[in-house]
Formats: C-alpha cells, sequence, structure tokens
C-alpha cells in the first residue's frame, strides 16, 4: 500500500466510522462483510451511499444504516453474476474523476464536491448497460428506505394501518408511506 | 407397488367422501361435506400449513427480510417460471411450488403457478370476489361456445351461502353486469379515483366504476368472530398468510370449521394418482395415493368423491384414472378430457398521469381497487371479436421509488423524494379467453413425476381473438383515462404466456350433452356419478371476472347435491 492509498484508506474507515457511531441494532452491519469485497470498498459504498442520502434535519443518513454492506450483500447474492464487477468498476471511475478534478479521492472530498463528482458521473451514465452507477443508487434507496431508521424517521411507516382512508388531506411537510 | 389393504384396513382406509386437494374450493367440500354429517377425507399434496402458526413473515417489518423482499438470484435463476408471478417474493416463496419440485411439459409455454400445501393457493390468491351476472353464462350459450347447464339463477342462492362465510366487501351498485351481493362494507376509493369514475361515468353512459369486491373482513359478523377471524388490517401484505384472519382462506376458515364437526381428515404429503373404477358397481371405489415422502402407495375409498386438485392437476388425475371401462381418463367417453382449456388474458395495461390534487393523500394498503364490469358484447354481438373484459384501475401516489428514477444527489434530493410524488393512475384488464378444442393439457407418454405419475403436457395458447380483445381494451383504455383528464398515457401488451393469470378453467368441463362435456348441472361426470369436479376445471367458459367466488359457489351447491343423493341412496 503507497501512502497515497494509506491515508485514503485510514480516511475513509475514520469516515465510516464516524458515520456508523449511532448505528442501531438491526443494520446491514450487523451481518458478515461479504466475500471479496475490502472494507475499503465497502467504506467508500457507505460514503457514496451516505452522499446521495445524507442525515437531515429529521433523519440520519444512509451511513447510518451501513448501506455498504447493504449493497455488497445485495449485488452478490441478488444481482447476476457480473453486477460486482460493474459496481467495482463505477468505483474506480469515481474515485478517477474525483482525482482529477480535485486531486483527492471521495473520501477527501467536503459533501458539495463529492456530489458534485457523483451528479456528474450520473448524467453521464445514463446510457451505459449495465448502469452500474443506477444500481448503487437504486440499492442505496432501497437499503434505507426499508431500513428502521429510513422507514420510520425519513418516511411514515404505520405496520398495522387498521383502516384505509381514501381522502387525506396533506400538508407539504408530510412524508410518503414506508410501504 | 400399492398397498392393498385387508379387510381390517380396507374399513380404516374408508370414508364417506374422500376430497382432493384442500384449496379453496376443496376446503368449502370438505366444510359442506362434513357439516352434513360425512366423515370425509382430505388429500393434500403439500405439507401441512396450519393458520396463524405457519405464516414465518406474518408480522415481519420490511427490515427484517434478509434480501428486503428480494430474492436471491440463484432462486431466480432456478426458477423461471413461478419467479415470473407478482406475489412471489422472499416474504411468500415459502408458498408457491418451485419450478423443479414438479415438472411439466411445455409444448407451448405456459406458466404454471402452483401452490402445494394444506390451504393450496387460497394463502396467496388475489381475493377479488365478483359474481358472474345472467350474461356471462348466456352470452357464452349465445356465441355457441359453452354449453352451460346451469344459469345465475342457479348459482345465486349459493353465491350468497359462501359470500356470509366468507366475509365479502363491497358496495350494493344495483348493477346489472355485475350483481350485488351479501356485502360487508366496501373500501373506499381515494379522491383521484372518485374523480375519474365521475368523469368515465358521465362520457361513457352505459359502463359502470364500481368498487372491488373482496374477500376481506371490513366489519366482522358473528360467523366470522366464530371462526376465529378479525377486522382486515390494511396491511396489504396477504401472500404471508394473515395473523388477523383478515382474508379468507381454506386455513383460516373452511378446514378449521370443518374439523370441529370432528369428521374431518386432513392427510397432507398425498399425492393422488388415479381414482379408483369398479366396472361392476359403475363408480368409484376410492383413490390410489402416493405418499410424497415415502413414495408408498395406499388406497383409500368413499362412496363419493371431489376432485379439487385446481383446474390441470384435475384433469391430470382424471386423465391418469384408466380403468377397462374408461381406458381414456375417467368419465372421458366424449374424448375431450382435458380440452377446451381457457385463462384469464392480462396482457393489456396503461399508466398515465393524474394532474392536481397535490393536498389530498390517502393511508393504510387497500386490498382491492375500483372495477369496471365488462362492458363489450353483453347483450348482442357487437365487435369484430368474441366475448369482453372487466377493467381494474386505481390511482396512487409514488413514494421513495420515485427516486430510482429522479436525477439527483443530496438533501435536496432526499427531500424530494421523501414526499409523494405526483398522482398516477394504472389500468388493467381481465379479459375472457373463448374454450377451444386445441387448448388442453394431456398426460406424457415417456416423462413421469417424481410419483411415478405421467408428467402433464401443456398446449395452451392465445389466439386472434385474444389479440383483438385486448387491442380494445388499449383503444378503449386509453380514451377513458383521457376522459378522466389523464395525461401521458401510455399503453403496454407485456405479451405474458397464459398461465401467469393463474385462472386456468375448463378440461373437464360442464354441459348438458354428455358428448360434448365430462360434467353435469351438479357437477357429476356424466358416466360417474359419485365423482364430482368442482374446481377450475368443471369451467365451461370463463366470464371476466376473478373465479374464485364461483368455484366456491359451485361446490358448495353440488356437495349439497351429492349429500341429497346419498340420503337418497341413489349414489
Amino acid at each position: 500500500m503507497n501512502r497515497r492509498d494509506a491515508i485514503r484508506h485510514s480516511s475513509l474507515l475514520a469516515l465510516a466510522a464516524t458515520l456508523g457511531v449511532t448505528l442501531p441494532v438491526r443494520t446491514w452491519a450487523a451481518l458478515p462483510a461479504t466475500d471479496g469485497w475490502s472494507s475499503d470498498d465497502e467504506a467508500l459504498l457507505t460514503l457514496i451511499g451516505d452522499t446521495i442520502l445524507p442525515a437531515t434535519a429529521d433523519s440520519p443518513g444512509a451511513g447510518a444504516v451501513g448501506i455498504g454492506r447493504f449493497i455488497t450483500t445485495m449485488v452478490r447474492f441478488c444481482q447476476p453474476p457480473g453486477a460486482e464487477a460493474g459496481v467495482r468498476q463505477v468505483l474506480r471511475e469515481l474515485q478517477q474523476q474525483s482525482q482529477e478534478r480535485f486531486q483527492r479521492g471521495l473520501a477527501g472530498l467536503g459533501t458539495a464536491d463529492r456530489e458534485s463528482v457523483l451528479s456528474s458521473f450520473e448524467a453521464t451514465a445514463g446510457s451505459r448497460s449495465p448502469n452500474s452507477f443506477r444500481q448503487i443508487k437504486e440499492l442505496t434507496l432501497l437499503g434505507y428506505f426499508t431500513s428502521e431508521v429510513g422507514a420510520t424517521q425519513a418516511l411514515r411507516y404505520d405496520p398495522v394501518p387498521g383502516a384505509y382512508r381514501g381522502s387525506v388531506r396533506m400538508a407539504d411537510s408530510d412524508r410518503s408511506w414506508a410501504t | 407397488m400399492a398397498n392393498h389393504p385387508t379387510t381390517q384396513g380396507a374399513r380404516e382406509h374408508t370414508y364417506d367422501a374422500i376430497v382432493i386437494g384442500s384449496g379453496i374450493s376443496g376446503g368449502w367440500a370438505a366444510k359442506e361435506l362434513c357439516e352434513a354429517g360425512l366423515r370425509t377425507l382430505v388429500l393434500e399434496r403439500g405439507r401441512d400449513v396450519q393458520h396463524l402458526k405457519d405464516y414465518p413473515t406474518a408480522l415481519n417489518n420490511p427490515w427484517d427480510l434478509p434480501h428486503r423482499g428480494r430474492l436471491p438470484h440463484t432462486t431466480v435463476r432456478d426458477n423461471p417460471i413461478v419467479q415470473r408471478c407478482y406475489a412471489f417474493d422472499e416474504a411468500t416463496e415459502h408458498f408457491f411450488v418451485k419450478d423443479a419440485e414438479h415438472p411439466y411439459v411445455q409444448e407451448k409455454r405456459f406458466d404454471w403457478i402452483r401452490g402445494y400445501q394444506v390451504g393450496g393457493k387460497s394463502l396467496i390468491w388475489a381475493r377479488q370476489t365478483q359474481r358472474w351476472s345472467r350474461f356471462d353464462f348466456e352470452g357464452a350459450v349465445r356465441d355457441g361456445i359453452a354449453d352451460w347447464p346451469i344459469g345465475y339463477d342457479d348459482l345465486a342462492p349459493w353465491y350468497s351461502h359462501v359470500e356470509k362465510f366468507v366475509g365479502i366487501s363491497g358496495n350494493r351498485d344495483g348493477v346489472e353486469t355485475l350483481p350485488d351481493g351479501e356485502f360487508l362494507p366496501p373500501w373506499e376509493m381515494n379522491d383521484v379515483e372518485q374523480h375519474a369514475r365521475g368523469k368515465i361515468m358521465a362520457a361513457f353512459p352505459g359502463r359502470s366504476v364500481v368498487q372491488g369486491r373482496c374477500a376481506h373482513l371490513t366489519e366482522p359478523q358473528p360467523v366470522h368472530l366464530e371462526q376465529g377471524r378479525g377486522k382486515c388490517q390494511a396491511r396489504n401484505l396477504c401472500y404471508r398468510g394473515c395473523p388477523f384472519g383478515g382474508y379468507f382462506s381454506s386455513n383460516s376458515a373452511t378446514l378449521p370449521w370443518a374439523a370441529r364437526t370432528g369428521k374431518l381428515t386432513v392427510r397432507p404429503h398425498s399425492v393422488v394418482e388415479s381414482i379408483l373404477h369398479s366396472d361392476a358397481s359403475g363408480r368409484a371405489s376410492g383413490v390410489r395415493v402416493v405418499d410424497a415422502q415415502t413414495k408408498q402407495a395406499t388406497e383409500f375409498f368413499a362412496r363419493v368423491i371431489f376432485v379439487n386438485a385446481a383446474c390441470l392437476n384435475t384433469n391430470l388425475i382424471l386423465l391418469n384414472s384408466k380403468s377397462r371401462r374408461f381406458p381414456a381418463g375417467l368419465g372421458n367417453d366424449s374424448g375431450l378430457l382435458g380440452r377446451y382449456v381457457a385463462f384469464h388474458n392480462y396482457r393489456g395495461s396503461l399508466r398515465a398521469e393524474a394532474e392536481g390534487f397535490a393536498d389530498s393523500y390517502y393511508s393504510g394498503r387497500r386490498p382491492t381497487q375500483p372495477m369496471m364490469p365488462n362492458f363489450r358484447n353483453v347483450r348482442k354481438q357487437e365487435t369484430d371479436f368474441q366475448r369482453g373484459y372487466m377493467v381494474f384501475f386505481s390511482a396512487s401516489r409514488p413514494g421513495w421509488t420515485q427516486g430510482n428514477s429522479t436525477p439527483g444527489v443530496g438533501a435536496a434530493f432526499k427531500e424530494k423524494i421523501t414526499r409523494p410524488g405526483p398522482w398516477g393512475i394504472s389500468m388493467m384488464m381481465q379479459g375472457e379467453t373463448v374454450p377451444r378444442k386445441e387448448n388442453h393439457g394431456r398426460l406424457s407418454t415417456d416423462r413421469v413425476d417424481a410419483w411415478g405419475v405421467p408428467q402433464l403436457v401443456t398446449s395452451i395458447d392465445y389466439h386472434d381473438n385474444d389479440v383483438k380483445l385486448m387491442r380494445d381494451f388499449l383503444q378503449q383504455g386509453e380514451e377513458m383515462l383521457a376522459a378522466a383528464g389523464a395525461k401521458k398515457i401510455t399503453k403496454n401488451d407485456d405479451k405474458r404466456a397464459p398461465g401467469l393469470d393463474i385462472h386456468e378453467m375448463g378440461g373437464a368441463r360442464m354441459g348438458r350433452d354428455p358428448k360434448v362435456s365430462l360434467l353435469n348441472r351438479w357437477n357429476q361426470l356424466h358416466s360417474c356419478p359419485n365423482v364430482f369436479v368442482t374446481d377450475g376445471a368443471c369451467m365451461a367458459s370463463t366470464g371476466t371476472q376473478n373465479p374464485s367466488l364461483t368455484f366456491m359457489a359451485i361446490t358448495a351447491r353440488a356437495a349439497d347435491h351429492a349429500v341429497d343423493e346419498l340420503k337418497r341412496g341413489s349414489l
């Protein structure tokens, strides 16, 4: 590991540790790491997921539910063989673009620059097949909004509604139902 | 080798009635026969599933599921057929037959979706329950596609009988093409659906939009509480089994009810290989069963046999029940057993955006949606295709999944996609298909399953009529959505294979004339009257309604007749 990689490594893990401080019991972080995925890659995916869905006033971000491990688990077990290679490729390219534009990796960037790297990547990734960036984004949304934190804090979750009401006035601030 | 019981064994293996299958119609046969005092044996090829106890995922939150409902890609890869079913996911897969568990030969592609367990597919049905109208019977006869020996008036009292016990929510709409039943309070329409309903009915006189009728307890009555069932909680997690007994299944209702009589024996893991025929008496004497686990063969005997194995397996059992008298399968003098299989055409669908109603939302998860009873060829032939279709539509606002197609990342993106998105309307069809002789199931001559039973060959396909009917739906759907003020209307033909509708019907159709049918007006085999077929196999045409309610009514009616005949000594 050269010096640059070592810095990236430590800053990623540090960031992941920060994000993971308040991990509730039932998250993907409680599962074993996915074979073949390094803690670096997992931490980078967690960082990307937390950039897509960051903490906001009312709810934690995707990093708080260990989204990196969710993504590695899902691409390994629930997507066709080959999906993993596509996701790894996107990670490499994102780091490369981050380096080219800001002379450092994603973990070293402030929020605005990191969002900028992801947004411009998303804008050009649309024509790719498979669109592995989109896979990362979709898995981030799935993992976060079906987590306890995402469903109950970022959305409204009612496990036992009791009835269906067909006409409910809503305020602009009202959030969607989680399910 | 069959285990031929001794006299003592034969007595222990003898019941008053045998019911083959424990799904929605078998459960009804068991309930009615047990209540009439008959010692009844229910044979189920799958495992036992006890209400409440065997619903392992029923109370899971989304985060309790290891893959949040998604299936491992190995499961998808290994199950190309059943994975196409909309209800098959991580939380429900234990109630579906995996492709490798029971192979069949697709001469033409047919997605055969099965549930082998006590309760059968009544655990995983869609629970929509509309009565047929007189036009469905009479229209099929008028068009020369069926020889229905019964009509609406024959079934009406039996619809009432089963509806009261099942618990059907619905509105009394007074629509002749979709008769009212014994209803519990209806589910509400949301604001956009109400709006669309008004616009469509104003623009298309003679077409009705009614709220869906479904087998959910919106207000349990004493008979439902007595079953141990409670109010539907609007969770819409039904395919996992309901911990409240909010929807009707054999497991929650008919089987425990039958068990309370002390007359019921349920035997899981019992694959029925064939029905035994006594050439001397001209009656069926019993059934030969292969134990699903030990592969040991056994025989059971009874005076009356109900075949409720679900449409295609019922056909398979009858075809495999060969005797000197019936070399081509039990009751198959007409040579038509296994033929005239039909299904429902679901290929067409539409999506659109609905403007406005930005401050309107809903709460709870509703197990039904608005329906439009068939308006094509009702009183006379009016189009260039035969028969018609029912339309379903629903309006909703997307939740977080809108984020999958929303560009962006970060706090503003998150805020945006956690608020309800703009209203959308989706519309689908349930089209009648015309039973055709060439659409059939038959026994494979060279392949058997794990229990030594010949595999089923499916040769069932669409016809030009189905494509014409679908095109008409897509055009009418577009016009109706436009009339409702919807924008960006898109039409789709998903070209799905037959079978995925899970509404296969026919093969042993009822009819007046034994030369062109298998069953009489009481669902008895014309030439072997102590065998009753009352599942989907008995249907002479498909109508446009979800069929289970009709199977239940037909079963209760036939069971009542069987009991009468037994009392009279004529069976």
